[in-house]
């Protein structure tokens, strides 16, 4: 097992190019010691036969027992299944909406595909309006398309929102430190004062407060979390509570 | 490509914000953002970032002809280009931006030119023949609002920056001195206008100064006051549509002045370190304004590069090199004036004209037939009537 | 600077970058070698007109921009070289019907140009996040009257030079990519202006994995 993970081991944490290459040299000896292991390439790695070539400069990171990826740092999103994203109505065309996601493509977003809608009972979704909305398709050969429902039927969250509040773009990776559970920085923003946070993994982040000043603060935080480490966040978070009390 | 469209929950808040007399970067309503300018190697060439728009200017001079009805002033040109990567709305082809790219040119030229910022008379070398013509190039790299003040600030500066080469004249004969041979001259600046942009909303009732992107996208109505620190008014624009009272333009005018003495102090300062910083020799130019603290940044000093086993090496390639494939073959000559090279279908070109050919023999006895032409080219025109036939065969 | 010759070895000029420095591109970044500065962004992958779209990979546009005056069919050719340099390294596969846009502005030439676009474009391409099978680099090798090779030439030595080539080596074998040449030199001479080229290659790509280590030591 640590013939695979030990070609990994020396370059964790350390930053690879792409063009970098890990090779496993399966050896041709039967041996019943040796199982058969699977190594699940996260983004940034791709496979080559024998072969995991590194495609997008980054750091290597690892999750047990068996997860490999490359942490790096993009301003541009690439549609994936499954994720939920902010997307700006763009047109309404006959029975479906374009959304613009920010990706390469347009995608779209029928309007039965809300809660409780049907042919009668038309969503009320104007052109440059909020949606959170959940990708159902997304591959590299297809239009991306959207849903604002659950496999249950259930909006949860998802749909039309954001009549106040303000709607800014971020990198991909503070967002995705932004969802992670028990994420520090929310934890920090907390205590300033309570806001409302809708989080799309596009990079886009819709904040509202009580007043606009502490919703452009807000915003301004989150701007700044970029390229801070968590003891300059924290300092900064400290000022800005004690300038507001 | 196409720029990321303007959410309707934008620009609510963005005009609530604006009412209550708040920006998104914490700005007041008459405040700039950060203006950085810094010049390059050689003279005229300046970059300047207000905020996170960033553009470059680079002056540069010719001799040429006057204009026949100004015989004894320099020509002065301006073009601003609005760069691919700026924003991605601004296309090669340019067709979407064009209106916004004339807007800024024509504000530009209106700033500089009219104004008569530059002594143009100083500029002619010998009157009615040679005057030397002044050109300004802008490149805008990042659109992150009010284009045209950045575009002003970096035009003037790099021609206040800008040395030209010495000339010396006897009777008729010019010498131009090349920078090693005599110090280049400074050109003759009178004044330095500025361009100060007010975005309005609300059909005029509040004022912002130096808009960014979302601003201007929400904004009625701009006003470009182009000003100099004598707070003598260049040039007035105003568009958008919006109705403008008197004492709201005259108010706009007073705030310009003290942004104008505000901006040109800067400029200023900026000229005199350069200035320091190449009387001193020490380094200068864009790589030394590489911030080093950033992790984004990296800088290394000169390495030598290896070059021990390169002998080695290169001749052991040639050595194990394949031969080339045999040299070509020489031209087949398939009748008079008609040869083919390298291997292809047989070319019946010279076989089929023969007849037509005779008629011309008698005007090409005197030519040297050119053999061993490619006929590749000519073979588009096969088809055509007997006069072009003869350009044909005078090629090959 | 100073410049070594004849037998001891030729210098690469104080090379420096920066990446992330405009707010608009997806990944932007700018390399500067001696005095000579290129300005590189990237757009992708992002849309692209029907006229232009390939159905199973993304279309490449490359521009680079002079300083002063129009661009000419000089700088049209050096886009061809930038271009299929970063068509061979980009995974374009990944992303059909999308278009990456990559833009070069020169900020100032002191010579070796061509090399210098070429190492900010993979930079820029790097800070995009775009997906790439291997990475470049661009070295320029002049051959001046003494037939002595230099590398990274500034622009007085490039007018004195008999012969001036611009390589770009990738990161995986260190093999050429792509090679424009002007002026007479052998065969041999060819050969150890590769050598050379690939000798020096492997300290910017040191340099790359440097930047890229830096960019990340921050424990966010």
């Amino acid at each position: 097992m640590d013939a695979v993970h030990s070609c990994f081991k020396d370059k964790l944490g350390q930053a690879v190019l792409p063009g970098d290459v890990f090779s496993f040299a399966v050896s041709a000896v039967e041996d019943s010691a040796v199982r058969a292991e699977k190594v699940i390439c996260g983004p940034g790695l791709r496979r080559n036969g024998d072969e995991i070539l590194v495609c997008k400069s980054g750091i290597l990171r690892h999750k047990a027992p068996n997860l490999y990826w490359i942490d790096s740092q993009q301003k541009r999103y690439v549609p994936v299944k499954g994720e939920s994203v902010i997307g700006i109505v763009t047109a309404k065309s006959g029975d479906i909406f374009k959304v613009d996601v920010g990706s390469s493509e347009q995608a779209s977003l029928s309007y039965l595909a809300f809660e409780g809608a049907t042919k009668r009972n038309r969503p009320n979704v104007q052109v440059g309006d909020l949606v959170y909305s959940q990708f159902i398709i997304a591959n590299k050969d297809m239009e991306p398309e959207l849903v604002c429902i659950d496999s249950c039927g259930r909006a949860n969250g998802m749909g039309v929102f954001g009549a106040d509040g303000l709607l800014f773009k971020v990198s991909l990776g503070l967002v995705r430190r932004l969802l992670v559970p028990q994420s520090e920085i929310v934890k920090d923003l907390e205590k300033i004062f309570p806001f409302e946070m809708v989080v799309g993994m596009n990079g886009r982040v819709w904040v509202k407060a009580k007043t606009v000043q502490q919703t452009l603060i807000v915003a301004n935080l989150l701007d700044s979390c970029e390229n801070m480490t968590a003891q300059q966040r924290q300092t900064l978070f400290k000022r800005v509570a004690e300038g507001s009390l | 490509m196409r720029e990321t469209p303007l959410s309707n929950c934008e620009r609510l808040f963005l005009l609530k914000a604006i009412e209550e007399k708040k920006r998104l970067d914490g700005r007041q309503a008459y405040d700039y953002r950060n203006i950085k300018i810094t010049f390059g190697t050689d003279y005229g060439c300046c970059t300047v970032c207000l905020g996170k728009t960033r553009v470059l200017a680079q002056v540069s001079c010719e001799l040429v002809p006057p204009k026949d009805s100004r015989p004894t002033e320099g020509i002065m040109f301006f073009n601003l280009e609005l760069s691919s990567m700026a924003s991605p709305g601004f296309q090669p082809s340019r067709k979407q931006s064009s209106e916004l790219l004339v807007t800024l040119n024509r504000q530009l030229e209106r700033c500089l030119r009219n104004s008569k910022c530059i002594d143009t008379e100083s500029l002619c070398v010998v009157s009615g023949e040679k005057v030397w013509q002044i050109r300004v190039d802008v490149h805008v790299l990042n659109h992150d609002g009010n284009l045209m003040d950045a575009a002003s600030i970096a035009a003037i500066s790099a021609l206040c920056h800008f040395r030209r080469p010495d000339v010396a004249i006897q009777g008729r004969d010019i010498t131009v001195f090349s920078p090693e041979e005599r110090d280049p001259v400074p050109l003759s600046i009178y004044h330095m206008p500025i361009c100060v942009s007010f975005a309005f909303f609300q059909q005029g009732t509040y004022l912002l100064v130096d808009p960014c992107e979302k601003e201007e996208l929400v904004m009625d109505g701009l006003l470009v006051i182009a000003m100099n620190k004598h707070r003598e008014i260049c040039s007035v624009q105003s568009s958008g549509g919006i109705m403008l009272l008197k004492d709201q333009v005259i108010r706009c005018s007073k705030i310009a002045s003290v942004k104008v003495s505000e901006i040109t102090e800067l400029i200023n300062k900026a000229l005199e370190n350069d200035r320091q910083v190449r009387k001193e020799g020490g380094k200068f130019g864009f790589a030394e304004s590489i911030p080093k603290e950033r992790i984004t940044a990296l800088k290394r000093e000169q390495a030598p590069v290896e070059m021990k086993d390169i002998e080695e090496t290169a001749d052991e390639i040639v050595r194990e090199a394949e031969a080339p494939s045999e040299a070509v073959h020489s031209p087949v000559i398939v009748a008079t004036g008609t040869g083919q090279v390298g291997e292809g279908l047989q070319n019946t070109w010279g076989l089929e004209e023969e007849d037509a050919e005779e008629e011309f023999q008698g005007g090409m006895d005197g030519k040297e037939k050119k053999k061993g032409t490619v006929c590749v080219c000519v073979c588009v025109c096969v088809g055509c009537a007997g006069f072009t036939h003869e350009t044909i065969v005078q090629l090959v | 600077f100073v410049e070594e010759r004849s037998g001891v070895g030729s210098v690469l000029r104080e090379y420096g970058s920066e990446q992330n420095l405009l707010s608009k591109p997806d990944g932007s970044a700018s390399f500067i070698q001696g005095d000579t500065s290129v300005l590189a962004g990237v757009y992708g992958p992002a849309e692209v007109k029907v006229s232009k779209e390939i159905y199973d990979r993304a279309t490449l546009e490359v521009v680079i921009q002079p300083k002063v005056g129009m661009a000419s069919v000089r700088e049209r050719a050096r886009e061809q070289c930038v271009r299929e340099t970063c068509e061979a390294a980009l995974l374009s596969t990944l992303h059909p019907r999308s278009s990456f846009t990559l833009v070069l502005q020169e900020v100032h030439d002191d010579g070796s140009l061509l090399s210098c676009c070429l190492n900010a474009a993979c930079m820029a391409l790097m800070d995009a996040g775009l997906p790439m099978g291997r990475l470049f680099c661009g070295v320029t090798c002049a051959i001046d009257a003494e037939s002595q090779i230099i590398t990274d030439p500034t622009a007085q030595q490039e007018k004195e030079s008999r012969a001036l080539m611009t390589f770009a080596i990738d990161s995986k074998d260190c093999s050429v990519m792509m090679s424009l040449t002007k002026g007479s030199f052998s065969v041999k001479e060819l050969q150890q202006c590769i050598a050379v080229s690939q000798k020096a290659s492997e300290r910017i790509f040191q340099f790359y994995r440097d930047s890229v280590q830096r960019r990340y030591s921050k424990i966010l």
